[in-house]
């Protein structure tokens, strides 16, 4: 117990008297981490968006006047009744003549020359949202089997395709992005405390020089680089967190984008990256000393395990 | 190494026909043969190059043989497994030239790392480091760093650690080579007193005067080969 405190205190006591080099160390990981969170931030970002432009309406029928020119009175409530029943469609809403001209009136304010029209002219429609967008000519199809009441139909479906395939694309050069940021982070991370162990090599031969064992020398390295990397990554995380949620709030009334990445996002990777930046650290620690521990005759590979 | 059989003869370390050669032929050690008693004081003294640090590197088997034998406090370090180097090394005290401090602890620190490696309890610890400073005369200093320390207070340090845990053998490869002779005469006393108590000391030196004035076992070196051997000796052959 006291061997594990005295190796304890010399991670801290170690890490408190190598300020300039752990802070090195610390912002190595820093920079490395946040530059592939906040890739992976942008993703999700993208990811939401698209969904979001997926929601809502896919297809719009445009319905011939109910009661006039052979249509009865009763086929709009019917064909609406009718399409909630078919498989691809999610739900369907129906739209009156006196909805559409405040619709109309709506995206029109302000233009008085377009606001100038009889709104009886303006027609009644059926919009739908599909199960899957793919299966947006299927449903097209139907309705305009339906000529006696349909008057058009129209979709957005084509451009959400075209939106779903830059979405995957997007998505997968995030993804990639991140990959390969974290493995620089990992070779980064690695090297910057290969180097601080390198300044302390004088350090590692006099340890042995007394016969410390292996594991009592690299123990408070280990651990060095354990809490240098989980600082390192708190840091990004918190940092990246901060920085989109600035963001989001500065950016609120942008229509078009939206900026708000949920917090369990950032729970569930952040995490991740606590893990991975601590990681790191050990990982780095490890190979920055296998060569000091190596090189030198006698303190080799082969010690058992929790010889100390 | 002599079986136990021979007990009171046993040797604390013992060449036996050590030859080093280094990468690149560099012949360090010739066909070396020295037998050395406990609480034995002995001087390797020989020009620069004449194999005196490589055969202190031999006995703390930071280097192996080439061919031959060595044994150090009755283990054979040329079977040693490499694990069990760090449990040699922790009965052996070593002093060198160059202090080998760990400059991020204090004087108190330093002497204390050698027993905390050995898994000493604290209780333990604190007092022994306390005797310890206080028979190189650094007590007053324990808590200063060694970049604060005069050469010569570096190498009380480097003394008080090697000598902590009592080892039986102490190896130390020109200790007073970068001192001025008043603090050299200080560090010897020093060695002398722990020889004294009956710890086995080996000193790699080509100061003339401490050699000539300690009067002590002395095995000149040359190209690697022992050239003398003598029980009482100085650093030149046929000196009076």
């Amino acid at each position: 117990m006291s061997r594990a405190f005295f190796l304890l205190r010399e991670a801290v006591v170690n890490l408190r008297r190598n300020l300039l080099v752990v802070a090195g160390s610390v912002l190595a990981v820093f920079i490395s981490l946040a530059l592939a969170f906040g890739a992976l931030v942008v993703n999700e970002i993208l990811r939401v968006n698209t969904i979001a432009w997926q929601e809502g309406v896919h297809v719009i029928a445009f319905l011939k006047d109910a009661g006039s020119n052979g249509v009865p009175s009763d086929a709009h409530d019917t064909l609406l009744a009718n399409v909630r029943t078919w498989d691809e469609v999610e739900s369907a809403g129906y739209v009156d003549k006196s909805e559409a001209w405040i619709e109309y009136q709506e995206i029109f304010a302000g233009q008085d020359e377009l606001l100038d029209i009889d709104p009886t002219i303006l027609p009644a429609s059926i919009r739908i949202e599909l199960v899957n967008i793919e299966l947006h000519p299927s449903v097209e199809f139907r309705l305009e089997q339906q000529q006696q009441v349909v008057l058009k139909v129209t979709t957005a479906a084509e451009e959400i395709e075209q939106l779903q395939n830059l979405s995957r694309v997007l998505n997968l050069l995030g993804i990639g992005m991140a990959i390969i940021l974290g493995l620089s982070a990992m070779v980064l991370i690695a090297n910057t405390i290969r180097l601080a162990i390198y300044a302390r090599r004088d350090e590692v031969e006099i340890m042995k020089l007394v016969g410390a064992s292996n594991w009592f020398i690299r123990i408070p390295f280990l651990l060095e680089g354990f809490i240098e990397g989980l600082v390192g990554a708190a840091a990004a995380v918190f940092g990246v967190w901060l920085s989109a949620t600035f963001l989001a709030r500065a950016l609120q009334d942008l229509a078009l984008i939206r900026f708000e990445v949920a917090n369990d996002f950032f729970f569930q990777w952040g995490v991740l990256f606590l893990v991975f930046g601590a990681t790191a650290g050990v990982l780095g620690s490890l190979l920055g000393l296998s060569r000091y521990l190596r090189d030198a005759e006698g303190v080799g590979a082969d010690v058992p395990a929790g010889v100390v | 190494m002599p079986s136990g059989c021979e007990t009171s003869f046993v040797p604390m370390i013992r060449l036996e026909n050590v030859t080093k050669v280094y990468e690149g032929g560099t012949i360090a050690a010739n066909d070396v043969s020295i037998d050395v008693q406990k609480g034995e004081f002995v001087f390797l003294v020989g020009a620069s190059g004449s194999g005196k640090s490589t055969l202190i590197r031999l006995m703390l088997r930071e280097e192996p043989v080439t061919r031959g034998k060595v044994w150090v406090a009755g283990k054979d370090l040329t079977t040693l497994p490499k694990w069990k180097i760090p449990y040699l090394r922790r009965s052996v005290g070593t002093v060198f030239q160059d202090y080998k401090l760990l400059p991020n602890k204090t004087v108190a620190e330093n002497v204390a790392f050698a027993l905390e490696v050995l898994g000493r309890p604290k209780s333990v610890i604190g007092p022994q480091v306390a005797q310890v400073l206080d028979l190189v005369g650094l007590a007053e200093m324990s808590q200063r760093y060694p970049r604060q320390l005069s050469g010569g207070e570096q190498q009380r340090v480097s003394v008080a650690r090697a000598f902590a845990n009592r080892p039986p053998i102490m190896l130390c490869d020109e200790p007073t080579g970068n001192l001025d002779p008043k603090t050299s005469v200080g560090i010897m006393k020093l060695l002398d007193r722990i020889s004294r108590t009956g710890t086995t000391v080996i000193m790699a030196t080509h100061d003339h005067a401490i050699v000539d004035a300690m009067q002590r076992r002395v095995v000149a070196l040359h190209e690697g080969r022992v050239v003398r051997d003598e029980k009482v000796g100085r650093y030149e052959q046929g000196q009076t």
